[in-house]
């Protein structure tokens, strides 16, 4: 039994599964071959459909594009959401593209869910250890099946979920995907030794960036930062967990059952498929997968009351960094709060903003000068990077970056500054779309915190409604000192 | 009647040659179109077939520097100020890459953004301002970029460029794309120009467009660059690298938990020979980029842990979108590589033991039949993916013509099949070798690896699993005494913070 919700308009849902896609690649088509074909049944039209090249299917997908210049379209591609019994839910997006399709499977298990003292770097561990395959299609024969399929695939951890991806071509092998992909995500099976094997792997995954200042630079902010919460930890972890890991093969088990489950999964494809075939095998490999219904709680954390700040000695030569952060709000597509602040980081610090121009191109005290506001699931940090050149001027770019912050509290921004990076944004999103696994790549994230991809959309419709006085009043709101967290890293004189 | 066909056909063909000759004439810009009617993007390749092997001796990363104050600089008519503030809106940015024998520059943009971004991006190029703000700013970054990040931030890449110094010392290829910091300094703005002047003529350029520009779009983009003056840069005549003479090692010392190593060797063929597809598939054997299919992968990582991964390239491999490799980094001259990722410093010696071990392995024994199979289904497949976007298409349609082909991808599809087992073995024992490799090893304490290697000490291993596999156990006790021939002389040492002061490998070695 499938709970099914399915968006666009009328026509283009699934008991007519003519979508918008189909449209616009008949649209185009006909302006090409100088015929009408919309008069044609979908049966037809989808038989013509399969023949068009792969040129002419890229151009589809990317014909779409003129559409993403309204807010309210960003995302214009029909999708379909289904919920199996079991909790796991199916977000569908036929393309009717005929080469490939992009089978991206998240988890919602990032750092977030680290939540026991001394697991941090565990749903990264895990991540590692979902490809060690199962009883009924062992690891070499799953990485057989995926290099003989010629797949992209790998796996990342965020700190909110984990992303399993399977690049393909190929419509006829979506059902051996979902059969395997499935089958390793009900049936894992690992032992200890296999465990202790793979945690020197993340040891040596840690070392692959312990040259990279800016990784502890990072570390060190959300060390500081936060008191509680999970995010005060890196997705990779801290070294002595890293380094206990090997010892951990029964949390591993509690891990997977907290989390590797239907109802705490979703499924999100895109590209050339039918969505009954692929709610069929859905159905078919995934149905007895057991719920978890675990309750994650996270650590609440506590208003900061007073300023940080925190400095790391780099051993060897190294430009100098600063990085600073405020605790600021969850991700929304309701509330006005994160989309201004947004909007706000790119008037203020982007590569177009007058304080960039003026430290990194005019003055060049900055290698760089960047705002990151990550969209999470918990409140998390508003954080302002910057690679300076010389150790000297470390106190004067703080100084200029909080001079901007409080810039932005007494005046409103200008109309036309905010207007641009409106269409920046809009662009910028619109650009990461031109192929199937742009599409499904840009969406994982946002699925990950809604599950519906018109959470886009009402983001990008809430992005329009900005006005210089919300993001004022987020300035005012946000950046206050003591609610700020500065550190800093120089380097060493060591060869 | 005969006569005069066969005469007819002599003369259309004469005129053929004319005209193809005229249309590719060498003083004369050449283009790359993929017109797709309708689309709503436009893609950008401006292709150069000029690179840093171009730039003058002592002058090292002239190439880098003058293409990026065309890509990171003003126009005469604009600041580079102004031209970020009217890219913004437009999400647009001109990007460049320089490679040895390449340097491209590229963008994509919105078509409604088409004319506006168009005309900023050629006055980059065809009028550039060369202001002195600029040209310090890229330069000193450019500096800070060799002297701090590559050396002190980046280990595995930091590797990696070592191997090309060691492999290519005294050639042209034998600097970093950036120079060196004695070369940097020594550069002036007149330099730029100079060297813009020479090599930023319409024969060394190529236009790329792809997407939905307007039908006259092209002819208007070549009319505007037309303004170039006519010639090329003669074609590089690349003395031949130097072949490693046994095992030449270069230990990068500095202060570090993890030992990060790249060895390889020059190859006699690239792309464009008919032996590559051969190799091709005992390179993805034996180390295809960040695949399980690899099988240094599978025996340094998956069955022993020793780090985050191993692999092996028969050319030179940049990543690109994912993991599939970038474009326009063709070159005429190929080697062969492997990349091992940083592993704890206690193990280094073992690791390297075991990959030289794995080499000789394969160029003693081939590749199984079964694995062959495997590999080039593999290829076949994942090759399929390879130019999704419009960026990626339009590079792979130039890097096809680069090597002589009409569409590489499609030929991997006619070619691979064809391939036979003893084809890809014939090739691994005619290209590969296992005695004679230059390595690079970035690690700690290099003076008491140089004794261990030259005492051939034994170098077991520990792990974290007391349950380690029978068959895993008994064959490191074989990798721990695998004999390396190394001789004393070979190895040298040398602290970190003395490379890419100046050409070549640093002066006077331990």
């Amino acid at each position: 039994m499938l709970s099914q919700r399915s968006y666009g308009p009328v026509w283009a849902r699934p008991q007519r599964m003519v979508c918008l896609a189909h449209k616009f690649l008949l649209y185009f088509s006909s302006q090409k071959m100088g015929t009408i074909y919309f008069l044609c049944s979908p049966r037809r039209f989808h038989e013509m459909t399969k023949f068009l090249s792969f040129t002419l299917c890229i151009f589809f997908l990317l014909s779409v594009a003129p559409a993403l210049l309204h807010a309210s379209t960003i995302f214009p591609y029909n999708y379909i959401i289904e919920e199996l019994d079991n909790g796991l839910k199916v977000v569908s997006i036929p393309l009717q593209n005929p080469q490939i399709i992009s089978y991206y499977t998240i988890v919602r298990s990032g750092s977030r869910n680290e939540i026991e003292p001394g697991k941090s770097g565990f749903a990264h561990f895990f991540e590692h250890m979902m490809f060690k395959g199962t009883k009924n299609v062992p690891r070499e024969a799953y990485h057989d099946f995926l290099t003989k399929l010629g797949a992209g695939t790998n796996g990342y951890t965020a700190d909110d979920y984990t992303c399993y991806f399977v690049v393909f071509a190929g419509r006829e092998n979506l059902e051996e995907v979902i059969k395997t992909e499935a089958d390793r995500f009900i049936n894992l099976y690992y032992d200890e030794e296999m465990l202790k094997t793979e945690a020197s792997v993340i040891e040596g995954e840690y070392y692959s960036s312990v040259s990279n200042p800016g990784r502890r630079l990072s570390e060190l902010l959300r060390h500081t930062a936060f008191e509680n919460h999970s995010y005060k930890h890196s997705v990779l972890g801290y070294l002595e967990d890293i380094l206990d890991m090997p010892n951990q093969f029964e949390y591993s088990q509690l891990y997977r059952k907290r989390f590797y489950a239907p109802d705490n999964s979703i499924l999100l494809v895109a590209g050339d498929f039918e969505h009954e075939k692929l709610m069929e095998y859905v159905e078919k490999y995934y149905g007895n997968w057991e719920p978890s219904s675990y309750p994650l709680i996270t650590p609440k954390e506590p208003a900061q009351t007073e300023a940080k700040r925190a400095h790391y000695d780099w051993s060897t030569k190294t430009l100098p960094r600063l990085a600073i952060g405020f605790h600021g709000p969850a991700y929304s597509d309701e509330k006005i709060d994160k989309p201004a602040l947004d909007l706000m980081a790119e008037i203020a610090f982007s590569r177009s903003s007058p304080l960039y121009q003026k430290l990194v191109i005019e003055e060049q005290k900055c290698l760089t000068l960047n705002a990151y506001f990550g969209d999470t699931r918990d409140p998390y940090l508003l954080i302002f990077n910057s690679i300076v050149k010389k150790d000297e001027d470390l106190p004067s770019v703080e100084e200029e970056i909080f001079k901007e912050l409080e810039r932005l509290k007494e005046e409103p921004v200008d109309e036309r500054l905010l207007a641009d990076v409106k269409s920046n944004i809009k662009y910028s999103f619109a650009l990461r779309l031109g192929t199937t696994d742009g599409i499904a790549g840009s969406l994982a994230d946002y699925i990950n915190l809604a599950i519906d991809p018109g959470t886009v959309n009402k983001l990008f419709n809430l992005y329009e409604m900005v006005t210089p006085q919300d993001i004022q009043n987020m300035a005012k709101k946000y950046f206050l000192k003591t609610n700020s967290t500065v550190v800093t890293l120089t380097g060493g004189k060591a060869k | 009647m005969r006569k005069h066909s066969i005469l007819g056909i002599l003369v259309l063909g004469l005129l053929l040659m004319l005209v193809t000759c005229a249309k590719k004439s060498p003083n004369k810009l050449s283009s790359e179109l993929l017109p797709l009617e309708g689309n709503p993007l436009v893609s950008f390749r401006i292709l150069l077939n000029v690179g840093s092997a171009n730039d003058p001796q002592r002058k090292e990363g002239l190439c880098h520097l003058a293409f990026s104050l065309l890509a990171e600089g003003g126009s005469k008519s604009l600041t580079y100020k102004e031209i970020q503030k009217k890219f913004y809106p437009m999400a647009a940015a001109v990007n460049l890459s320089v490679d040895k024998e390449m340097s491209v520059f590229t963008g994509t943009i919105h078509k409604d953004n088409l004319i506006e971004y168009y005309t900023l991006f050629k006055d980059m190029l065809l009028d550039p301002g060369f202001r002195q703000e600029d040209f310090t700013r890229i330069k000193t970054n450019q500096i800070d970029f060799l002297e701090k990040t590559l050396v002190g931030n980046r280990d595995e890449q930091f590797g990696k460029e070592i191997l090309n110094l060691m492999m290519y010392e005294g050639h042209a290829f034998g600097h970093h794309e950036a120079g060196t910091v004695e070369s940097l300094k020594s550069i002036t703005l007149d330099n730029m120009k100079e060297f813009y002047k020479n090599h930023f003529i319409q024969g060394n350029i190529i236009i790329g467009l792809a997407g939905g520009y307007p039908e006259d779009f092209p002819q208007k983009v070549m009319e505007d660059f037309s303004v170039l003056p006519e010639g090329y840069t003669p074609h590089l005549a690349l003395g031949e690298p130097r072949m490693p003479e046994g095992l030449e090692i270069v230990i990068v010392e500095k202060k570090t938990p993890a030992t990060a190593i790249s060895m390889g060797f020059p190859l006699p063929i690239s792309r464009a020979d008919d032996d590559f597809f051969a190799l091709w598939i005992a390179g993805s054997h034996f180390g295809e980029h960040r695949q399980h299919l690899s099988l240094l992968f599978q025996k340094i990582r998956e069955e022993r842990g020793q780090n985050y991964g191993d692999y092996a390239y028969i050319e030179h491999f940049i990543q690109g979108r994912r993991k599939y490799p970038a474009t326009n980094y063709c070159r005429q001259q190929q080697y062969f590589s492997i990349w091992i990722r940083p592993l704890a410093n206690s193990n280094r010696h073992f690791v390297l033991r075991q990959a030289l071990r794995e080499l000789k392995n394969l160029v003693e024994e081939g590749i199984p039949k079964q694995r062959f199979e495997l590999t080039r289904t593999y290829l076949l497949n994942y090759t399929k993916l390879y130019a999704q976007t419009l960026g990626e298409r339009l590079g792979w349609q130039m890097d096809s013509h680069y090597y002589g082909y009409k569409d590489f991808l499609t030929e991997v599809q006619k070619r691979l099949p064809r391939i036979t087992h003893e084809d890809v073995n014939r090739a691994i024992k005619k290209y590969l070798n296992y005695e004679n490799i230059y390595i690079a090893v970035i690690t700690e304490d290099g003076k008491s690896l140089k004794e261990a290697l030259v005492a051939y000490t034994p170098s077991p291993i520990s792990y974290a699993n007391p349950n380690m596999p029978k068959d895993v156990l008994e064959e490191d006790l074989v990798i721990q005494t695998f004999v390396l021939d190394v001789k004393p002389e070979k190895v040298k040492i040398a602290p970190a913070s003395e490379f890419f002061q100046k050409a070549g490998l640093p002066e006077g070695l331990e």
